[in-house]
């Protein structure tokens, strides 16, 4: 074997090993990404977010993680406490069941709407949907960005 | 397209361009792109040393422009300053740079082309494309902020492409059979490629927007719980149209991508097992029923299951392509060194288009074959989790439905070029060589750069209720 054949033999190999030194990078990056992913805290299944809130309680912009039953209305012993005239004292309950939120309406007096329709009993209540509880709006987003 | 300004003032003029830029280091993608550079200049280097013999590049011009583009692209991507996924285009690129590299190495005259009055041959060409796909790219990577023009749109966009291809069916140019090409002055293209990104477009907009509905289950079929069937229509209408178009055109490869798209789409959205079983069913049927109906597609059928009963005739490219693997083995003969032309005569007449696999395959081997293959999963990875990692349903299922477009369709010309599957006509995402395909997958990994973004504005309220919002302020209700 002469000096050209080896050289041709190196410069082949050396494509490939580029390409495959290339996609042994990305995969570290990629397992990194994934580990960190999986670092952050999961227990949280969802959050709410007030989009609107004339009476200042809760205030516009907070979000609020959910718990698997989250209880919503007037009452200051609601995981969510939403202090409008238009509310109930036990006004509504979330719950993740399987993949996905519900909301329940627990016989509210003005009932709750999902965007815009009104909750008769169980609703289903997917990511990016709106909530308005008397005259405060909320939308549901994933927990972990 | 809306571009919103990030301090959310008008600044004209190159002061106010300026003053926007916030640079923000990339150094991922840095070193990943500079891996690629290393590679492609490697490359260059084995085809100069087994073609013609010397030490140097191949083409240094070529190659010396694709790393401009790419340094370009990085910088642009810096100064702009937002927090995108760093891996895509640094898997794309690698694959634009075996691209380069394997047409540079097939024939030119393959391909004549003249652009703006200058005539060029195929890697000229491919040049062309895979710098005007770099630049969609990172121009869409850049500059979409907001998801609203695709989002509330998807009727109206369902109808462009529904559109497009009735155009081609009507005045489209007719080659081997198929009615794919539309030509509109000098611009030619295949709508079919476009069609794609529609459909996962409308997909998305339908599923997010119904997903609650389809997974409630009140209808049965059989042993089947099914959603209730009237959502189920519009999408079903939808399939129905592209594939019944799509069939006429006699393009399966797009059908075959159609339909599996929109089952794993279905699939993602509604996480039911029952509505994948049944599109299967309805699947195998349809086939059935054309292989039985259709000529064209009986023979493409009877190749596939043996493509030695005619070498010479019907089976032609098939036996070539899977000589071609054989001949290459595991390492490859070398970049250059295969059988691109025996006596004068091409092999494989569709080499650059249908069968790039099967030429890298020879001069790459299966090595070279599994590396690409794995440059493909980490393009559908990086989809999974930008759609993971979205804000809401819309913007999820957008970016696992397109990152699954260019995942299937390399898929199924894969399977297509090893006779895993019978023989279709769709390309190798970013590696065959052809405009619409370069420049609509481009379009495609802008999107899901654009998507990525984690500083990017929130999703907007759901449309039933600013509907409704809007008809009560007026009085209405």
């Amino acid at each position: 074997m002469d000096g050209f054949t080896l050289v041709l033999w190196a410069a082949r190999l050396l494509f490939l090993a580029l390409i495959y030194l290339f996609l042994a990078r990305v995969i570290r990056a990629l397992l990194r990404d994934l580990r960190a992913a999986t670092r952050e805290p999961v227990d949280r299944h969802g959050r709410l977010i007030v989009l609107e809130s004339p009476g200042g309680e809760p205030m516009v912009g907070r979000s609020f993680g959910l718990d698997v039953i989250t209880p919503l209305g007037r009452d200051v012993n609601n995981a969510i406490v939403i202090d409008d005239a238009f509310a109930s004292a036990d006004h509504a309950v979330l719950t993740y069941r399987g993949q996905s939120w519900y909301v329940e309406d627990l016989g509210s007096t003005n009932g709750s709407y999902v965007n815009g329709l009104r909750v008769d009993g169980v609703a289903p209540f997917g990511f990016g949907d709106e909530l308005q509880i008397g005259e405060v709006r909320m939308r549901l987003e994933r927990a972990n960005r | 397209m809306t571009v919103v300004a990030t301090d959310g003032r008008t600044l004209d003029g190159l002061t106010g361009v300026l003053r926007r830029i916030r640079p923000r280091p990339r150094w991922l993608e840095f070193r990943l792109l500079a891996l690629v550079a290393f590679a492609v200049v490697a490359g260059s280097f084995s085809l100069a040393l087994t073609v013609d013999g010397r030490f140097g590049l191949y083409d240094v011009g070529a190659t010396v422009l694709f790393l401009v583009a790419l340094a370009v692209a990085h910088l642009a991507q810096v100064l702009a300053g937002r927090r995108t996924d760093q891996i895509l285009l640094p898997a794309v690129a690698m694959l634009g740079g075996i691209s380069l590299l394997l047409m540079q190495r097939l024939p030119q005259d393959l391909v004549h082309q003249t652009i703006l009055g200058v005539p060029l041959g195929l890697a000229e060409v491919q040049l062309v494309w895979l710098l005007s796909g770099l630049a969609i790219a990172t121009t869409l990577g850049i500059v979409v902020r907001s998801d609203l023009w695709l989002r509330r749109y998807k009727y109206t966009w369902a109808a462009v492409g529904v559109g497009l291809l009735l155009l081609t069916f009507l005045f489209g140019t007719e080659l081997n059979g198929q009615r794919l090409t539309l030509q509109i002055g000098p611009i030619a293209g295949q709508p079919s490629e476009l069609l794609k990104v529609i459909l996962v477009v409308f997909l998305a907009g339908y599923l997010s927007e119904n997903r609650s509905l389809l997974v409630q289950q009140d209808s049965w079929i059989g042993p089947l719980r099914m959603p209730p069937l009237p959502y189920l229509a519009p999408m079903v209408a939808m399939w129905a149209i592209a594939l019944g178009i799509v069939v006429v055109q006699r393009d399966l490869g797009a059908a075959l991508l159609f339909f599996g798209v929109f089952l794993a789409m279905l699939y993602v959205a509604t996480g039911r097992i029952s509505l994948v079983i049944i599109g299967l069913i309805l699947f195998v049927l349809g086939s059935a029923l054309m292989a039985v109906l259709f000529q064209h597609v009986r023979t493409r059928v009877d190749i596939w299951i043996d493509p030695f009963a005619d070498p010479l005739g019907a089976g032609y490219q098939v036996v070539q392509a899977l000589h071609a693997f054989a001949r290459g083995g595991l390492l490859g003969v070398g970049l250059g060194a295969g059988l691109p032309e025996i006596g004068g005569v091409i092999p494989i007449p569709e080499v650059h288009t249908d069968f790039p696999l099967a030429a890298l395959g020879e001069e790459l081997g299966m090595v070279g074959v599994i590396a690409i293959l794995g440059l493909y999963l980490v393009v559908i990875e990086r989809g999974m989790r930008i759609g993971a990692a979205a804000a809401d349903d819309f913007r999820s299922l957008l970016a696992i439905g397109l990152s699954l477009v260019i995942g299937v369709q390399a898929f199924i010309i894969a399977a297509g070029n090893l006779k895993v599957l019978p023989l279709t006509g769709v390309t190798l995402p970013f590696i065959s060589y052809g405009g619409s395909s370069i420049l609509v997958n481009s379009l495609v990994v802008g999107l899901l750069l654009a998507l990525s973004d984690k500083g990017v504005e929130p999703p907007p309220a759901p449309r039933v209720g600013s509907r409704w919002r809007r008809l009560r302020r007026s009085g209405v209700a």
